[in-house]
């Protein structure tokens, strides 16, 4: 009898175990890759668009793709349980996952042949987009869209009044004080979040200083915020606050800043290349948005037409990813050329992938963007705010907005953030990456 | 049944949710205890590291006191108008005028709205923008009127008294007119024929009566004040700043901004400690003889 009960259980077993090695060594059987999107303003329509192409060209793969506005929450404890999805796309805070081992290093495929190209992948991408997250020599994020930081315009409004584009910071004053006469406020500012200035003020300290001086402080140096450029700036951007922001602009939330713009109460606005998606259900008809650059400071050092911006978005793959190699190709495919002209086409906004947007008929407001950089020498962007967040969450913002509305002299503001940056120094807990220098154009 | 057999039936309802309690309040609640004495940024692992964010809290320039101060600025400021106009609503409801079923309703009203929605609707109050309701009030009488950033962080402490106070007088005056209308007439009556006014009545009867209620309304208060979350985060549109925190913001912004938990649920843990020691000490400083009647 009991025989009887082995030979039944080793009956059913076996052809479980077999199960199992067929399963292996079945090449139909293919794998499926799990990628997680933040689903913001950009949605993830192109993102399932592309899994869906690159499932026509790799039969064996299955991509599952999902996004979530909150995709942060949901990513966390599967990061912790070492569970995570192969790729994904979210706002959590990219150094710390970087140093806590949490990611896959993207070099064996940047140094690859891109998807229809000769070039590698990395050959094929806007130079200095990948700076911002290398870590002992290795990438560990791969922007997937491209920014800049400009001031907007209506062009139908200027026209109107006869306003003319400032090429200078004296010029630009000079249009404040005239769109102020005219009976329009000046400036528009998301003053609910008061590091929408940084950008700005980073800007105007390029203007002043060369490369080599503004790098210094990304990288940590001594006393950098104590320079007198630096200073210089600090009063530029409290001058502009004081004398030419919209009234009630320190609380108004980004929306609502926005929509007094697109509305016209104010004519200007400082903003990324989002703004037009952020905007699109707002902006009324004949409104001609047009941007133009940080305008170049008179008698400053830096470079006039270099311009604050970089790569955003990131895609990352990680590192407890079940299949990281196919993770990297088909991330490999998302940033093709091909998939990269979609990506702007449908999106309207700019792609890190070199020469996308060559030949594309894409919208003036783009078209306008695409005109301010394609004019830059270089492109430079921050990373105090992404490293050390218990600066930018903090004494940054709350020095900014003491600074625009006149609580602080520009000197006390920088002494504040000095301050706050050598507590960062001080502070063994905060990994500080070696010092970077000035990355290559 | 026998009463074993009762014990074992009440034990069969209560276990299921005091397991539930102890898996989701007490467990996570000992765990913060834990995860106080560690550095932890919630993505590797954690570190043991003693009471150094005890310390960094409680050092000089940490953005804790201003926290605490802004907490106990919330507690006090509408606190106080709050509990003054609560009993002044209260005591002359209580004096049956016309209309109190109405007034009651009316001030009770903005305490059944939950409190994001009430901060929504004060944004639109205070708002900077064609919507702002008050910018537009100051307006119609002032053609040439500025708009005015209310709900700007400098004065958002400020700008947040009117909004608690409205949205807390009518639970408190509830409160007190029940403890009011349970006071005896015979107790007023006799007040009246030793010749007592409106206000000794009001002080040497209906005071004293209520004590009870009115400590526990001030305790709640006390809690309400050293908890406060919800407006601040809404109204600044989940950015506080250092002159906007208060400790339940602050420690929110740790964990989920800044991913120092450890820091974060160190804060947890002295809030938890604070609102332990004000309860008890508030209950002490106004315990008095109870009065039976």
């Amino acid at each position: 009898m009991r025989t009887g009960w082995l030979a039944l259980a080793l009956a059913l077993a076996i052809p479980l175990l077999g199960g199992c090695t067929l399963e292996r060594k079945d090449p139909r059987k293919g794998i499926t890759l799990e990628v997680a999107v933040f689903e913001g303003g950009y949605g993830i329509g192109w993102h399932q668009d592309v899994a869906r192409r690159y499932e026509k060209r790799h039969p064996n793969i299955r991509v599952n793709l999902w996004g979530d506005p909150r995709v942060d929450e949901k990513l966390k404890p599967r990061i912790l349980r070492r569970n995570p999805p192969d790729l994904a796309s979210c706002n959590l805070p990219v150094w710390k996952l970087i140093v806590a081992g949490k990611l896959y290093p993207l070099d064996e495929a940047l140094d690859s042949p891109a998807y229809g190209q000769k070039a590698t992948w990395r050959e094929t991408l806007v130079p200095g987009v990948l700076a911002s997250y290398q870590y002992q020599g290795k990438s560990y994020a791969m922007p997937t869209n491209l920014g800049a930081w400009v001031c907007w315009y209506d062009k139908r409004q200027f026209r109107q009044y006869g306003w003319k584009v400032p090429r200078t910071w004296g010029e630009f004053t000079r249009l404040c004080d005239q769109i102020k006469a005219d009976g329009v406020a000046p400036i528009a500012f998301q003053g609910k979040y008061p590091s929408y200035a940084w950008s700005t003020l980073l800007s105007l300290y390029q203007r002043l200083v060369p490369f080599e001086k503004w790098y210094e402080m990304q990288d940590l140096k001594p006393g950098a915020f104590l320079e007198p450029e630096f200073i210089r700036a600090a009063q530029l951007l409290q001058e502009m606050g004081q004398k030419y922001l919209q009234p009630g602009a320190m609380a108004m939330t980004h929306t609502e800043s926005q929509l007094e713009w697109v509305n016209g109460r104010a004519a200007l606005i400082f903003c990324g290349l989002w703004l037009k998606n952020e905007m699109k259900n707002a902006i009324p008809d004949g409104f001609e948005m047009a941007c133009f650059p940080v305008p170049m400071i008179e008698g400053g050092r830096g470079d006039p037409n270099a311009i604050y911006g970089g790569g955003g978005e990131n895609m990352l793959v990680m590192a407890d990813s079940k299949h990281p190699e196919e993770a990297l190709d088909f991330l490999k495919y998302m940033m093709s050329l091909e998939c990269s002209r979609t990506y702007i086409q449908r999106l309207d906004t700019l792609s890190p992938v070199q020469n996308a947007v060559k030949g594309l008929l894409i919208s003036p407001e783009l078209q306008s963007a695409v005109d301010v950089i394609n004019k830059s020498t270089r492109m430079y962007s921050d990373r105090l705010s992404v490293l050390y967040l218990e600066f930018a969450k903090s004494p940054m913002p709350d020095g900014l907005a003491a600074l625009l509305n006149g609580k602080v002299t520009p000197e006390e503001f920088a002494q504040g953030l000095e301050a706050a940056i050598e507590a960062v120094r001080q502070n063994p807990d905060i990994y500080k990456p070696p010092a970077m220098g000035v990355p290559p154009a | 049944m026998k009463r074993k057999e009762q014990k074992t039936f009440i034990a069969a309802f209560l276990l299921p949710p005091l397991l539930l309690y102890a898996l989701f309040v007490l467990w996570p609640a000992v765990n913060a205890f834990r995860y106080s004495l560690t550095r932890w940024d919630g993505l590797g692992s954690a570190t043991w590291v003693g009471l150094y964010n005890f310390r960094n809290i409680l050092a000089r320039s940490s953005e804790f006191m201003p926290a605490l101060e802004h907490n106990v600025f919330l507690m006090v400021v509408p606190g106080i108008i709050t509990l003054s106009l609560a009993l002044f609503f209260a005591y002359v409801i209580h004096q049956r005028i016309r209309g109190a079923r109405l007034f009651r309703i009316a001030f009770f009203f903005p305490n059944i709205i939950s409190s994001v929605a009430v901060a929504l609707l004060w944004v639109l109050i205070y708002s900077a923008s064609d919507v702002g309701l008050l910018n537009n009030l100051l307006r119609l009488i002032n053609p040439k009127h500025e708009m005015i950033a209310f709900a700007e962080s400098s004065r958002l402490l400020w700008a947040l008294v009117p909004m608690i106070v409205w949205s807390g007088t009518g639970f408190y005056m509830v409160l007190f007119l029940a403890a009011m209308e349970n006071i005896p007439d015979s107790f007023y009556e006799a007040a009246r024929l030793d010749g007592a006014g409106s206000f000794a009545l009001f002080r040497k009867v209906t005071l004293p009566l209520m004590w009870d209620v009115l400590t526990t309304g001030i305790i709640f208060l006390v809690i309400g004040g050293l908890k406060i979350f919800d407006v601040i985060w809404v109204m600044e549109n989940g950015r506080p700043t250092t002159t906007t925190h208060t400790m339940a913001t602050l420690m929110y912004s740790k964990v989920f901004e800044e991913y120092n938990i450890g820091y974060g649920t160190a804060i947890a843990v002295l809030l938890f400690i604070l609102v332990l020691l004000a309860t008890m000490v508030s209950f002490r400083l106004l315990r008095r003889e109870r009065l039976e009647y």
